[in-house]
Order: structure tokens, then C-alpha cells, then sequence
């Protein structure tokens, strides 16, 4: 088992990682950027390194820096967090080459699923059924007229290099085919430094549905279960909930079983997330994520599992701490993310937080770095806690999560409490009858 | 405030700095009589000669100027203090053994090497950004820094 881990992220995910690692009674060391110095993780943390200024390019993702505040302390693992260097397999190679453990998958998978061509061919290879779309990359116009119209309009053209719900354009028709093809190249390049594209069929009201997995690295994993995160507001998620509102529990084991048995060919290591669209009882391949992923706490609070804690073990050589079989789900889980921005025209809104005050009791999860008196920073991505609630059934879950929304205050900057609680209000958020488009829907109208 | 009305509080406060010093307190403050005078030792520059008061009455009477900073303030809010442009070790000399490359009261130029910061078995050399007179050294050889941690101060 490690002795001391270094934390490479900031905010209510850096807190997290504190957590278990104390758990774990593992040291633990917080970097942090220069506007970071005040945050609770750094303060709770055994050691904390400052290891450049805010914006993140000069500390975060730094890797010379981040390598050298392992030096200085003697750290013998890193904790990437999710988003930053992540999934930077370059990142996990240098500390390999350091001897340095990265928390997560091996650089070969993260490449591997990395690039959204090679990932969508390892899936069908493997077994998990696909979204229809071109095999491999369009290289012309042409081409890319004639796989859309075998696999039917409306088509989506996406990045290769992409993911997390950027670098994607809807064509139509055909007459809407080229400028897609020359807007979503130029948006690819600009933001992934790779203009390669390909073509998937474009479903029209499909759920995101994915699904946990854990692999010990060594040929064996299991799935815990799926996660519905169809509310999303430019491609970002803002609620999810597990199980699926969707899916019975027939089709809940095929899809996990099918997930479980393809990750466990693939020999992955340590925790992942297949992501799917789901339409018409079909899913579909989207994407994987080869990290802990920020809606983790649902499938905590539904099976008992800390995540993060399985992180570290696996890392550390030891085998998964509980079998497909010994894996059980016991109730219904929603989390709310909230965002330091306006809750109707989302702008974003950093500042000092005059009063702070979280929901508690019964099934009631926060999981956030701020506290009353903290200064949100404005260099970074506008989350800033999870409201995560647990019920026995999903009718109890949304009665607790009404209940703790009305409590929860954050005065001093705007945040997305708001909106949430307009949300539960909903009759198709209440039922559960929802898909991707729904909530910019809903946006739209309000 | 005529000198004659000065003189009891300074010796009051020369007297307060010695109790610090003879009892190895870090802070004395005293308040009677509407004055309220506090003593406190600066603890922590390293290499210059330490002041053990920084006399900061409250009162009418005058206060004498302090002549080092004020006993609160930081070494690194100095305007001299050159902070660690990154995260590694500090080392005062070019390799063991050698003499450091700057000591306290040395005249630098802009642009001279004042210390390495180490690494992963990298040395950077960390240039004086104007010319001056080191007036402390802050850190120890060897010591881990990280970004934005005072190294010296120039004056």
C-alpha cells in the first residue's frame, strides 16, 4: 500500500481523494495553484506544494512542476482526479518512467480509448454494441456523403480526438452535410489539435445511460450498475441518477454483464465508465472514460462502495474487495451538481461565499470543497459541490432531495440551486421521462 | 509631544524588550493608564541580526520609526523578496563543497546567479532580476521550496 499520495486536482474532487486516502491512513499532499492556497483539501492535507500560478496550463496541468513536487516530498503515487491530466497518458507514462504509481489505467488504454475512432473499434471488437456510423475516419467530403446516407440522416459529425461533449456537429440532411464537416474540422483542430473526423447516426431522443466498471488489471472486473445522466445542458450533465428510470432489471444485467465481460477481456486497470445512448430498448457506444467520473457518489450511495478507495487498492496491487456476485443495489440515488453560475442565464458568478450552510440527515451527501467565508475562484470550471441523496425508492429520493435543496444556502454568488429546484417540480423529471435534448428544452421554454 | 513625555515610554519599551529577551517570550503587550504598548521578537529572518522589539505604542506618544519591518509582517512581503519562479530543492552553492554563490550583505548584478533550484536532477540557476544587496537568505541549503516561496531578499 502506498505511503503517500500526491492529489493532482483541485476543488470537491481533491477533497474526495483526501478523504479516502485518510481513510486509508495514507499521507497525502495537495498541490495547488497560487489561488488554490486557501482551499479545504490543502488545508487538510498532511503536506501542501504551491506549484505555479492560476491558470492552470502553468499549474495543474504542469507536469514538470507536478513532478517535482513529487519529488520534494517523496510521493510514491498520483491521484489524477478527473479532467487536467486525467487522462494524459503521456502524464502516466512520465511518472511510470519515475517510478511513481498513476492512480488508473495503464497509458495503453487511456490511448486507446483516447481516441474515439480506435475506442468505437475496440468496443465492437469486444463485443458492446456500437452506434452505426463510418468505419474509421472520413478522409473526404465524398466519403463522408456517401456513409451518411447509408446509415441515414440525421447524421452527427464528430471529432477523433474529441470527447466530453465537444467537437460535434449535426447535419441534417445533405445540404447541411458539407459546412458540418468544415465547422466541426476546424473546431477539432483548434481544440484538440487534430482535425480527424467521423460520422455516427445521430439519434433523435436518446438517453445517456452508462455504466461503472472496476478492473483489477490483471483480467477480471465487474460492473456496478449504470447511471442515467440524460440532463445535460451543453453536453455537460447537471443531474444524474442511478439505476435508470429507464432500463428494468433484465436489461440492467445484460448491459452490465455484457460491459463487465468486454473490460475484463480488455484487461483494464482500475475504475471506468462505459458511456452509452440509449434509444428504443438499443444501446450504443458513445465513448469510454478511463477515470473516476465527477457522478461517481450515485453509485457509492447505491452499492456501498467507495470508489476512490478501490482506486487505491487496485493501484496498489490488491485484488477487487468484492465479486459480481457479492455486488448488490439497494435503493435509488439522484445528485444534483451545482455550479457557482446563474441559474437562468448561467453566467458564471465567482466570488466570496457570505453564508454557507450544506442540508445533512438521513441519505443526504455533500460533496464540496467550499465553506462559509471562500473565495470561489474565477480560473476554473464553475463546479463547486454535489448534493447527493439516497432513497429507498426513487419516490423517496426525490422527496429527500426536495428536502435538502430547500435547505441548502449559498449566498454571496449565484449558483444552480435554483435551477434544481425548479427541476423536481417537473412531471417528466418526476417520472423520469427525460431524454438528451429534454432539458435544453426546457431551457428554452422557461 | 515634548522629548520629556517620550523618554518614560522608551524606557518602558527598551525595558519590556529586555524582559523578552531574559524570559525567551516572543510578545509582551502592557496596557495601563490609556497607553497600550506591545513588544513582540521577530523570529523570522535567518542571517540578519534579529531585533528583539519592534516598539509599536498605541497611545498619543510618538513611536520612534521602526527600523526593521514591523514584527507582523511576512519576509516574503518584503518588496525585495525574490519568490521561486518553480517547485524544487534549493541549493546555495554550485555543487557540495563549493562556497555559496551569495551570502548575506553580497552586492549582486541583474542577472547574477543567486542559488539553484533542482529538479529532477535539472538545475536552474535563479538570476537576481536587478542589482542590490542581499539582505537575507531565507532559505537553507537543500531545503524543498515551492513556487512562489521567498528565497532571498535584495535590496
Amino acid at each position: 500500500m502506498f505511503d503517500k499520495i500526491l492529489i493532482a486536482n483541485r476543488g470537491e474532487i481533491a477533497l474526495r481523494i483526501q478523504r479516502a486516502c485518510k481513510e486509508l491512513g495514507i499521507a497525502t499532499v495537495a498541490v495547488h495553484s497560487t489561488a488554490d492556497a486557501d482551499a479545504m483539501h490543502v488545508r487538510l492535507a498532511d503536506e501542501s506544494v504551491c506549484i505555479g500560478p492560476p491558470r492552470a496550463a502553468e499549474s495543474y496541468l504542469n507536469i514538470p512542476a507536478l513532478l517535482a513536487a513529487c519529488e520534494i516530498t517523496r510521493a510514491d503515487a498520483v491521484h489524477p482526479g478527473y479532467g487536467f491530466l486525467s487522462e494524459n497518458a503521456r502524464f502516466a507514462e512520465i511518472l511510470e518512467e519515475h517510478r511513481i504509481t498513476f492512480i488508473g489505467p495503464t497509458p495503453e488504454h487511456i490511448r486507446l480509448m483516447g481516441d474515439k475512432i480506435q475506442a468505437k473499434d475496440t468496443a465492437a471488437r469486444l463485443g458492446i454494441p456500437v452506434v452505426p456510423g463510418s468505419d474509421g475516419a472520413v478522409e473526404t467530403d465524398e466519403q463522408a456523403r456517401r456513409v451518411a446516407g447509408d446509415i441515414g440522416f440525421p447524421v452527427l459529425v464528430k471529432a477523433a480526438a474529441g470527447g466530453g461533449g465537444r467537437g460535434m456537429m449535426v447535419a441534417r440532411n445533405e445540404a447541411e452535410l458539407p459546412v458540418a464537416l468544415a465547422t466541426a474540422r476546424s473546431e477539432a483542430k483548434a481544440a484538440f489539435g487534430d482535425g480527424a473526423l467521423y460520422i455516427e447516426k445521430f439519434l433523435t431522443r436518446p438517453r445517456h445511460i452508462e455504466v461503472q466498471v472496476i478492473g483489477d488489471g490483471v483480467g477480471k472486473a465487474i460492473h456496478l450498475g449504470e447511471r442515467d445522466c440524460s440532463l445535460q445542458r451543453r453536453h455537460q450533465k447537471i443531474w444524474e441518477e442511478a439505476p435508470s428510470p429507464a432500463l428494468n432489471a433484465e436489461q440492467r444485467q445484460e448491459i452490465g454483464a455484457t460491459v463487465a465481460e468486454a473490460i475484463a477481456r480488455l484487461g483494464y486497470r482500475g475504475v471506468g465508465t462505459v458511456e452509452f445512448l440509449y434509444e428504443d430498448g438499443a444501446f450504443y457506444f458513445i465513448e469510454m472514460n478511463t477515470r473516476l467520473q465527477v457522478e461517481h457518489p450515485v453509485t457509492e450511495l447505491i452499492t456501498g462502495l467507495d470508489l476512490v478507495i478501490e482506486q487505491v487498492r487496485i493501484a496498489s496491487g490488491m485484488p477487487l474487495s468484492v465479486s459480481q456476485e457479492e455486488v448488490t443495489f439497494s435503493g435509488h440515488s439522484i445528485e444534483c451538481r451545482i455550479n457557482a453560475e446563474n441559474a437562468r442565464t448561467f453566467a458564471p458568478s465567482p466570488g466570496r461565499i457570505a453564508y454557507f450552510h450544506p442540508p445533512g440527515g438521513l441519505g443526504v451527501r455533500v460533496d464540496s470543497g467550499v465553506y462559509h467565508g471562500y473565495r470561489v475562484p474565477p480560473y476554473y470550471d464553475s463546479l463547486i459541490g454535489k448534493l447527493i441523496v439516497h432513497g429507498k425508492n426513487r419516490t423517496e429520493c426525490l422527496m429527500r432531495l426536495k428536502r435538502a435543496l430547500s435547505e441548502f444556502v449559498i449566498d454571496g454568488i449565484d449558483t444552480t440551486i435554483p435551477l434544481h429546484t425548479a427541476l423536481i417540480s417537473e412531471p417528466d423529471v418526476a417520472n423520469g421521462v427525460y431524454d438528451i435534448h429534454w432539458l435544453e428544452n426546457y431551457l428554452e421554454r422557461e | 509631544m515634548t522629548q520629556e513625555k517620550n523618554k518614560p515610554e522608551k524606557d518602558l519599551i527598551r525595558e519590556l524588550a529586555e524582559l523578552l529577551g531574559e524570559t525567551g517570550l516572543s510578545e509582551i503587550e502592557l496596557e495601563r493608564q490609556g497607553l497600550r504598548i506591545r513588544v513582540a521578537r521577530n523570529m523570522m529572518f535567518t542571517g540578519s541580526p534579529v531585533p528583539a522589539a519592534a516598539p509599536a505604542p498605541h497611545a498619543p506618544a510618538a513611536s520612534p520609526t521602526p527600523t526593521s519591518p514591523a514584527a507582523k509582517s511576512e519576509p516574503g512581503d518584503h518588496p525585495g523578496a525574490i519568490p521561486s519562479p518553480m517547485v524544487g530543492t534549493a541549493y546555495r552553492a554550485p555543487e557540495p563543497g563549493a562556497p555559496p554563490f551569495v551570502e548575506v550583505g553580497s552586492k549582486v548584478t541583474q542577472g547574477q546567479t543567486l542559488l539553484i533550484v533542482e529538479a529532477m536532477k535539472m538545475m536552474n540557476h535563479i538570476p537576481a532580476p536587478r542589482a542590490g544587496t542581499i539582505a537575507a537568505i531565507l532559505i537553507e541549503d537543500g531545503q524543498p521550496v515551492e513556487y512562489g516561496e521567498p528565497l532571498v531578499v535584495i535590496e
